[in-house]
């Protein structure tokens, strides 16, 4: 793959959390646009904050990111709500609204692009539905289970069609059922060209789909040797 | 995209995703902001007694224009010609003269003697009942009511009235009018200024309350942020939450404020105050057009206030 289709690109990147030591150091690794990557690691070794940079919640302290081709680090405030609007953020916490239904959840990516709901409404309930939630579409997510809460937020997710899916341990919340679909739908979207890392500390999960893995320790990103096929 | 939603699809077509569906056309209306329920009467509250103020002032401004103007054009739209005198018999002759020459001018539409009577009337609250005729020789007075181009050019009238009646002099009002046109622009500048503060202190309640607002709401913000929301569209909903309260707080004011006047518009005429030299409190229809822009501008202030501190604060985020 050529290097314009880098969507994206550390170059010694590190994250520091104010005068804290660094989170993550010297992280150097690039994704391709259709490449799929665990990423591994024990708690608190950075594999969070790394997606933060990623999502652009957090910025670099040093070092160089590129995003979809552009300096993420020189880029103006008025550019970041499109980068964004190209990712789609499965949160640990899962970060719904409140005060929103599961439906208005989902449909808040497409709200805030200003698309028009005529258009998103068949895919927002269809999403729903894929996720088994078609009849909580009214639920406010305090009335909803863990498990329920982590199926609203990936649809969430992937209801504006990304370019770059992060996920971050995406199937902790759910039964191994649905967690085997989460993967599999996760994999599908790859094929269909997005871009996917995914954080989780669920080895056996890793190893049933056989991608790429990367590897956080010590705040270093490393390729781990037990990486499967190429992406 | 949902290639495996093909297999699981019409098993999960269960009946209670039907009603769901039914509510599809009024989904996606929810502010993305939470309403402020509780949170959001201080604030109303606040700019109800900004609003109120506002109107005052607005009114204080419109009342004081107004009864300046009724002033003022009384004072310039009549003269006064004095006939003073020796005796009573000169008086007398002096009276005649001068009513001559000013039936004579071009420009007088009306000229009235005032009878000795009124004239006495007058001085009596100083003098006492009676003793203004006894004891003094009480002038003639004229009153004038004179066209607008004979106002601006009284010279040649003022010769003529010398020459024909010596005693006679003619009082334009000038130092009057002048006096009460100063007045009411000290009086509209105050009330302007007391209505810009008011603005003002709109402008420091809506920063204080949208920071308060922003602090309170981070998480909200952020993932709206995360989601791709553009800080304009952050403090559009903002903005919109703000006039909401705005227009509810400033309809309030509006509202007490109008009751006020007319209850300090009632006091004033049961008190014959308006019959004097008190203005007149009642509003007309164009008055009220204006007191209506009071809290539609004390609305708009905390609205645009609101998103300017919103755009301001998200602009010194990541």
């Amino acid at each position: 793959m050529d290097a314009g289709k880098e969507i994206v690109r550390f170059e010694k990147a590190g994250l520091a959390y104010e005068d804290a030591p660094e989170t993550l150091s010297n992280v150097s690794m690039a994704l391709r646009e259709g490449e799929f990557r665990f990423l591994t690691g024990p708690s608190g070794a950075g594999k969070t904050s790394l997606l933060k940079m990623i999502y652009l919640a957090h910025k670099p302290t040093r070092g160089r990111f590129f995003l979809f081709g552009e300096d993420a680090m020189d880029a103006p405030r008025e550019a970041l709500p499109a980068l964004r609007r190209r990712i789609g953020v499965v949160f640990q916490e899962f970060r719904l609204l409140d005060h929103l239904t599961a439906y208005e959840n989902v449909a808040l990516p497409m709200k805030v692009a200003g698309v028009n709901q005529n258009q998103y409404r068949e895919d927002v309930s269809e999403l729903l539905n894929w996720v088994g939630l078609g009849d909580r579409m009214d639920a406010k997510p305090p009335t909803l289970s863990g498990g329920e809460k982590q199926r609203v937020a990936l649809a969430r997710a992937l209801v504006s069609k990304p370019d770059l899916i992060l996920a971050d341990e995406p199937t902790g919340n759910v039964d191994p059922a649905m967690g085997e679909r989460i993967m599999k739908l996760f994999v599908e979207l790859n094929k269909l060209g997005a871009a996917v890392i995914v954080a989780t500390h669920d080895l056996h999960l890793v190893q049933s789909i056989g991608k790429p893995v990367l590897r956080i320790a010590n705040g270093k990103v490393t390729r781990s040797a037990g990486a499967g096929g190429a992406g | 995209m949902m290639t495996q939603a093909d297999e699981t699809q019409e098993h999960e077509e269960s009946a209670a995703e039907k009603p769901a569906r039914r509510s599809l056309f009024r989904r996606g209306t929810a502010p993305l902001l939470p309403e402020a329920g509780a949170a959001g009467a201080p604030l109303t509250a606040v700019i109800a007694v900004m609003s109120f103020l506002a109107v005052l002032a607005m009114a204080s401004l419109l009342i004081v224009n107004h009864a300046a103007s009724e002033w003022t054009s009384a004072l310039r739209s009549e003269i006064t010609v004095q006939v003073k005198g020796a005796s009573p018999e000169e008086i007398s002759e002096g009276l005649d003269a001068a009513l001559r020459v000013l039936n004579e001018t071009e420009g007088v539409l009306e000229a009235t003697a005032q009878s000795q009577k009124d004239a006495a009337a007058l001085l009596e609250p100083w003098l006492g009942e009676g003793n203004a005729e006894a004891f003094l020789t009480i002038p003639a007075i004229i009153e004038v009511k004179a066209s607008p181009a004979l106002r601006d050019n009284l010279d040649l009238l003022r010769n003529r009235l010398a020459a024909a009646a010596p005693g006679a002099t003619l009082d334009d009002h000038a130092r009057w009018h002048d006096r009460l046109a100063s007045a009411a622009r000290s009086g509209q500048a105050l009330a302007f200024g007391v209505f810009l503060l008011v603005m003002g202190a709109a402008c420091a309640i809506s920063i204080f309350a949208a920071r308060a607002g922003l602090a309170a709401n981070h998480e909200i913000v952020s993932v709206l942020h995360l989601v791709g929301a553009t800080d304009a569209f952050i403090a559009a909903e903002v903005q919109r939450r703000f006039f909401i309260l705005g227009l509810r707080g400033a309809l309030i004011g509006l509202f007490v404020a109008l009751a006020a006047l007319l209850l300090a518009g009632l006091a004033v005429r049961a008190g014959g105050g308006a019959d004097n030299f008190l203005p007149d409190l009642r509003l007309g229809g164009w008055m009220m057009l204006w007191l209506a822009t009071a809290p539609i501008a004390t609305c708009l202030v905390t609205a645009l206030t609101a998103r300017l501190t919103v755009l301001n604060t998200l602009s010194k985020q990541y």
